[in-house]
């Protein structure tokens, strides 16, 4: 430890930064040496993000520095008291510490071109000429493994993949060999083969570049493939900061263990339900789906096969997990199913009424200007329309919504409040809370944990489960994430390019994956 | 992106000859309920019977409506567009509304293009040095600043500008105007003036709309990176955030365009300027169809030109749409 200190190149000491009466960060020391791999875990509103962008000078403006200060190698970039020297800032800012954002395709300027993008790092930091820098961003292009670097100095960010943006990022991050690199969650918004593509890319940079690095996630396990040491964060403040078997043999905190636990993991047991009989919910026959680009006045519209012969049924009280990469076709398998897909060949019978939805995103998918209340009996009104069951009192409507609030885990306190008042695991579980309330025999629920932290999604896939012991419905459960997939479901079914490749019991398909594709995706997790 | 290119402009001129049949049938039905007689209008109420049945004929309005249409649209495809009622060439011969109109529209067009000139020249620097937000005080004053300048009728900003610049400062002479046959640069001194009072609304509304987007583009993710590059405040505005805020101020600068190019008829009336929009008064008062008609024509085509001049600004400005 000490001797780390002693050639620690940035160091972070007592950093506390507030945005008003928000403490986001709270005495926080940290160093890092040449050469080495610092992980900053913790779930999201930990602080991890403010003390990166603290360090990088680019903290919102509203952020206060309490007390702290920031080395960089001998010299303060930041002290509290005193205003943020942006002048001083822009002397390493791209040269001496860069960034890669978790978001590449918004981190990206969407109207320039990514060689551009790449090329203005020479423009302000050095002097080359034209031809010299159009050189360089090419040979960086190539080194973070990106053929055909003329065609990507052309494209603009939206014709690349999402895997080749984060390359580009990285590219710009180390094409002109900054000391420090600073990473926040670069693969969180990546598939997973690209995910560990990525990881390796950024390791062999630091093996061959000896800079430091920080790695920010919130995900243990990214952490401990990559990471020399690691800091977990919690409210603010650094609770364990150890090498990183250490941590993992031996974690000190209740926190860590508690992150450790809430991974999603094979090596767990899984939560098992009996399912009593075979009874369908859903049945799907050699199901193609068609998707329709363009088509206006005078314009040809262009029809697209998506889903090639899906075949699949959903039984009563089971969950069916659908696993496959982004862009595979498993959102719009789910739309066909709900019948908001028209252009379909095949058959899907359902044997259930009113089958809902819960949606990735809580953040956007419930109404911002509504209240709880408001928002948990609109399916009821929605369903009183067309059918006599359903016709009730407004204050029945309440009173229902009432038992669901509780069911789901939250009190009558919340009936009056607005979404923006909850935060991300209180809005999930209010759409869980709006799929269930009509009492549906088939609820799909499309990545609903994905946007959560792993605490988070541990308690949410565990309501889950709970609400559907008491209310007996089936799941269509849908996560990129093949682990996630495992935790829920009992049966899955693998999807590669509107396909489905592989179906049967998890137990079985984890074991003996029989897809050459299954085994990719299982490998690569 | 040639073949596509093609196709677009082909598809534009198509929606461009349906909606000027269409606008030009309208325009000939309104005409046909308005109450008012162009014969009375001419001849005025006193005239004799015989005068007015004389002067109905030679019109053609004894014509059924169709016809009469008919007949003046046929002339519009054959180059001829018609001759005013009101305006006359000689005793004998009245004036072809292509000649009548032909000596408006340069003073219109050039009206337009000096205020637009003014509008995108200052509009944009101002709109992006407010959103870079330097101090509260200079914010609060350009709200204020630009909040007035908009609540001010144009009738009474030209009246201000004649005031200050044309009576106080003796910049130009108020009510003067020289054609631009005989003097052109004389005749755009002349429109400077009204040009600015055309100007100075849009150019707050501009600015705040410009400074609007760019705050918003300001907090994208793409911003941030720019700023671990290394760039300064104003490499960030103007090198990353101006582009893409541009995309809902281009889509209002057409409309603003559109709006002075069809005629600033207030500031024509204010400072005198024998432009379109004036004689698109006198003649709906006057019942001249055949020049009514032409004007409306031409005010569709401008805008729906216009419109698509901005749908080409996006497609350079926003890689994204050329793919669509």
């Amino acid at each position: 430890m000490k001797e780390i200190a002693a050639k620690a190149m940035v160091k972070i000491e007592d950093l506390s930064v507030h945005f008003g009466e928000t403490k986001a960060v709270e005495h926080v020391n940290l160093t890092v040496a040449p050469g080495e791999i610092l992980g900053i875990v913790g779930e999201s509103g930990s602080g991890k993000s403010v003390t990166a962008l603290t360090l990088m000078g680019l903290v919102a403006d509203s952020a206060k520095m309490i007390s702290g200060r920031i080395l960089f190698e001998d010299t303060v970039l930041a002290e509290s008291g005193k205003p943020r020297d942006k002048a001083l800032y822009r002397r390493f800012q791209g040269e001496q510490m860069t960034m890669v954002f978790q978001e590449p395709m918004t981190s990206l300027n969407p109207t320039k071109r990514v060689g551009a993008q790449v090329e203005e790092m020479l423009l302000l930091h050095t002097q080359l000429t034209r031809e010299e820098r159009y050189q360089k961003v090419c040979e960086s292009f190539q080194a973070v493994g990106l053929k055909n670097p003329e065609k990507v100095y052309r494209a603009y960010p939206h014709q690349l993949s999402g895997g080749m943006r984060q390359r580009a990022m990285i590219a710009m991050a180390t094409i002109l060999h900054p000391k420090l690199i600073v990473a926040d969650e670069p693969t969180t918004a990546l598939d997973v083969t690209i995910q560990n593509q990525i990881i390796e890319l950024l390791r062999k940079i630091n093996q061959k570049e000896k800079n430091a690095m920080i790695f920010i996630t919130h995900d243990l396990n990214l952490a401990r493939r990559l990471c020399h040491r690691i800091a977990v964060m919690q409210n603010g403040h650094v609770v364990e900061c150890r090498g990183t078997q250490e941590v993992f043999a031996d974690p000190k905190e209740e926190y860590t263990r508690r992150l450790i636990e809430a991974v999603p993991s094979r090596m767990k047991p899984k939560i098992k339900i009996q399912r009593s009989n075979r009874e369908p919910v859903a049945v799907v026959e050699h199901l193609n789906v068609y998707y329709h680009d363009g088509g206006g006045l005078l314009s040809r519209k262009s029809r697209q096969q998506v889903i090639r012969d899906a075949d699949f049924t959903i039984y009563r009280g089971e969950v069916l997990g659908l696993v496959g990469e982004s862009g595979c076709g498993k959102s719009t398998l789910s739309k066909a199913l709900l019948g908001m897909n028209r252009d379909i060949e095949g058959e899907i019978r359902h044997f259930s009424t009113r089958p809902q939805m819960i949606f990735q995103d809580p953040y956007s998918s419930l109404n911002p200007c509504k209240t709880i209340e408001w928002l948990l009996t609109e399916p009821l009104r929605a369903a009183g329309e067309i059918d006599p069951a359903f016709k009730m009192s407004a204050a029945d409507r309440r009173a229902e919504a009432h038992d669901m609030l509780r069911k789901v885990g939250l009190d009558e306190k919340y009936l009056d409040r607005r979404p923006s008042q909850l935060s991300g695991g209180q809005r999930q579980r209010i759409s869980i809370g709006q799929a269930l309330i009509t009492k549906p025999g088939l609820v799909i629920a499309d990545e609903p944990v994905s946007a959560l932290d792993v605490t988070l999604q541990a308690q949410i896939m565990e309501l889950m489960r709970r609400l559907q012991d008491e209310m007996h419905m089936a799941y269509l459960f849908i996560s990129h994430d093949i682990n996630v997939v495992y935790q829920m479901s009992d049966r899955i079914m693998v999807m590669k390019d509107g396909q489905i490749v592989e179906q049967g019991e998890t137990e079985e398909i984890f074991r003996a994956p029989k897809d050459p594709y299954t085994q990719l995706l299982l490998q690569e997790s | 992106m040639q073949y596509r290119m093609t196709k677009l402009i082909g598809k534009k001129l198509i929606t461009l000859i349906m909606t000027l049949f269409l606008v030009s049938v309208a325009a000939f039905l309104a005409f046909q309920i308005i109450p008012g007689d162009v014969v009375n209008a001419i001849l005025g109420t006193e005239a004799t019977p015989e005068r007015e049945a004389k002067l109905r004929e030679e019109l053609g309005l004894n014509d059924p409506p169709v016809v009469r249409y008919l007949h003046w649209i046929g002339g519009v495809l054959h180059g001829d567009l018609g001759r005013s009622y009101r305006y006359s060439k000689s005793m004998n011969e009245m004036l072809p509304v292509a000649e009548l109109i032909g000596d408006k529209l340069p003073v219109t067009l050039w009206l337009a293009a000096l205020a637009v000139f003014f509008i995108v020249v200052v509009s944009i620097p101002l709109g992006v040095f407010w959103a870079q937000g330097k101090s509260h005080f200079l914010d609060a004053f350009l709200n204020v600043l630009t909040q007035s300048v908009m609540a001010v009728p144009s009738f009474f900003l030209g009246i201000l500008v004649t005031y200050l610049f044309g009576m106080v400062l003796k910049w130009f002479q108020p009510g003067g105007y020289v054609s631009y046959q005989k003097d052109f640069a004389g005749f755009l001194k002349y429109l400077v003036f009204p040009a600015i009072s055309v100007a100075i609304p849009k150019i707050a509304m501009t600015a705040r709309f410009l400074r609007n987007s760019m705050l918003t583009e300001k907090t994208s993710d793409y911003v941030r990176t720019a700023k671990s590059k290394g760039c300064t405040d104003r490499q960030v505005m103007y090198g990353h955030v101006l582009r893409n805020a541009m995309m809902p101020v281009v889509t209002f600068l057409g409309m603003i365009i559109a709006e002075i190019v069809a005629g600033s008829i207030v500031v024509e009336q204010v400072f005198g300027l024998p432009g379109v929009g004036r004689l698109l008064i006198s003649s709906i008062s006057n019942r001249d169809f055949p020049v009514v008609e032409i004007l409306i024509l031409y005010i569709t085509a401008v805008v729906i030109v216009v419109y698509f001049l901005v749908d080409l600004l996006y497609r350079v400005i926003d890689p994204r749409i050329r793919e669509m």
